[in-house]
């Protein structure tokens, strides 16, 4: 019976990571461990999240709220990279960097920008795709994909897609219940609920998507990461009611 | 009881594994961030800069300078025109970052053209940051144009004033303390009641001047009445003296015409007498 509660206990941990699948860094993101970017420019939102038509005043606060929602993507995705040692500039800086760049964001992805090296000391480039949202009546969901781009081979160095599912506590009414986390965002930032709720995901969205990306060059961990197993190319995220996120495989869910 | 064991572990696994993978760098002040994007008002960017210079401060007494947190003061700066701290601000930026200097020379080529080669950095200790944010919050008043009330809104707990500038013609709301609530509610019935005097006196004046308007369209009337009666008076009196003078005239010439007759028949007489 001991025996088997060991093997339990050592399968355990085993399991869990196993949860975590991929390759490991320095395989899957071997052009970043080549190329060592440390400069990384978050290129603004693409949102083609589809909004809805204007019929009355809900409407318009649904796509308010996907704004705002949109802006915080953006606002969190220089966080994971900072703090996994690469230099961004912040929101306003890069808005007028944006306002100097000439090309659309689909010509800065698919065509040449190695000038962006060579004006402004850019290694890579950020792009981040809004894909959808859906909603049903105790679950919302984001459908979003991130891409980097080098700035010296206009190679893609970085490629996720990845599916965020918030379940939600609902009241007797069916009406969604906020948890503490939220209500503290929404008075924080002076917003609504369901804003609060939508920007908290898509943060912590943000917070599991990019932490994967390996340490900058000037890092301390930048070598001792490099065996550890990376997540897949397509992933979901499940950010359960309790709060906790379990990060799941495409193919497995 | 067992299960419940197995759970607990299983918990505990799940939590530190999740723990591990944790972690947020805090730094840019996001909330006011997301006011100035979505509102892009003067208030919110006034909010953003204090935002930013706290920011500094802490992150400078700490020694954990976020990358982009001078750059990003340096554009808020660059925003509400206060371009020789901003500039100073950018260049410190690149003295702590020597990899965004490309970055931040386009940002001032965009921003502050006359200052691309000024690249003398801010001495950004605690202190100067200190005084810059002061400065921002005093800077509300002394920007110009000033912004002016436009509208008074009271609520049932607090009072907004809304503030237009007329440089783009953003309003916004400011939340007041109770003093300055009393304040600013006193002024608008000193105001009001100046205006209702002011209609009041306004009609007074009307209706003394439409009455004194009527005596003086009387007076003129009798004025002139008497005028007239003067005139007809003078009229009848030239009249009159006129009728005098020809009765005068027809006597005289009655009395030559009787003298001349007198004359001839004197001269007759002396004729048939010779």
């Amino acid at each position: 019976m001991k025996r088997r509660q060991t093997l339990f206990l050592i399968l355990l941990p085993l399991a869990l990571l196993a949860g975590c699948k991929g390759e490991k860094r320095i395989a899957k993101y071997s052009e970043i461990y080549n190329e060592r970017p440390s400069t990384v420019y978050v290129a603004p939102i693409n949102d083609i999240s589809p909004r809805r038509a204007f019929r009355e005043t809900a409407d318009s606060v649904y796509n308010a709220s996907l704004n705002t929602a949109a802006r915080q993507l953006y606002l969190t995705a220089t966080d994971p990279l900072t703090s996994h040692g690469y230099y961004t500039m912040g929101p306003l800086a890069s808005a007028q960097l944006a306002a100097t760049e000439s090309r659309t964001g689909k010509q800065l992805r698919n065509e040449n920008i190695n000038d962006l090296y060579t004006d402004l000391g850019i290694d890579a480039v950020l792009f981040i795709d809004l894909i959808s949202w859906s909603q049903t009546s105790s679950s919302w969901s984001v459908e979003a994909e991130y891409v980097m781009r080098s700035t010296h081979s206009g190679t893609e160095v970085f490629h996720v897609h990845v599916n965020t599912t918030k379940y939600l506590h609902t009241d007797f009414k069916g009406n969604p219940k906020p948890l503490k986390e939220d209500l503290d965002f929404a008075k924080k930032y002076g917003c609504d609920l369901e804003t609060a709720q939508r920007c908290r995901m898509v943060e912590i969205m943000n917070q599991y998507v990019l932490r994967d990306i390996p340490s900058g060059s000037r890092a301390r961990k930048y070598s001792a990461e490099q065996y550890v197993n990376s997540h897949p190319e397509y992933f979901r995220l499940r950010i359960h009611r309790d709060g906790s996120v379990e990060l799941l495989s495409a193919i497995t869910d | 009881m067992k299960n419940n064991g197995y759970i607990r572990i299983l918990i505990v696994a799940a939590t530190l594994l999740l723990a591990a993978c944790s972690g947020q760098y805090v730094g840019m002040p996001r909330a006011e961030v997301l006011d100035y994007q979505n509102g892009g008002t003067y208030g919110s960017l006034y909010n953003l800069a204090a935002a930013y210079a706290e920011s500094i401060n802490s992150a400078v007494k700490q020694d954990t300078l976020h990358p982009g947190l001078y750059a990003e003061y340096g554009v808020t700066l660059a925003l509400m025109g206060h371009n020789g701290e901003a500039c100073r601000m950018l260049n410190s930026e690149v003295r702590a970052f020597p990899q965004s200097r490309h970055m931040v020379r386009r940002i001032k080529e965009r921003l502050l053209p006359t200052m691309v080669d000024d690249t003398i950095a801010s001495p950004a200790d605690t202190a100067d940051i200190l005084k810059l944010e002061s400065w921002a919050y005093d800077s509300i008043t002394a920007l110009k144009p000033l912004p002016r009330i436009v509208a008074v809104i009271d609520s049932t707990d607090s009072v907004s004033i809304r503030l237009q500038t007329p440089v783009d013609s953003v309003e916004y709301p400011v939340r007041l303390t109770a003093n300055q609530k009393r304040e600013i509610l006193a002024q608008e019935q000193a105001k009001e009641e100046a205006r209702l005097k002011f209609v009041e006196d306004s009609i007074a004046a009307a209706k003394q001047a439409k009455i004194d308007a009527r005596k003086q369209a009387k007076l003129d009337k009798q004025k002139a009445k008497k005028e007239q009666q003067k005139a007809k008076k003078q009229a009848e009196k030239e009249k009159k003296r006129a009728a005098k003078e020809k009765a005068k005239q027809r006597e005289a010439e009655k009395q030559r015409k009787a003298a001349e007759r007198k004359a001839q028949q004197e001269a007759a007489r002396k004729n048939k007498k010779s």
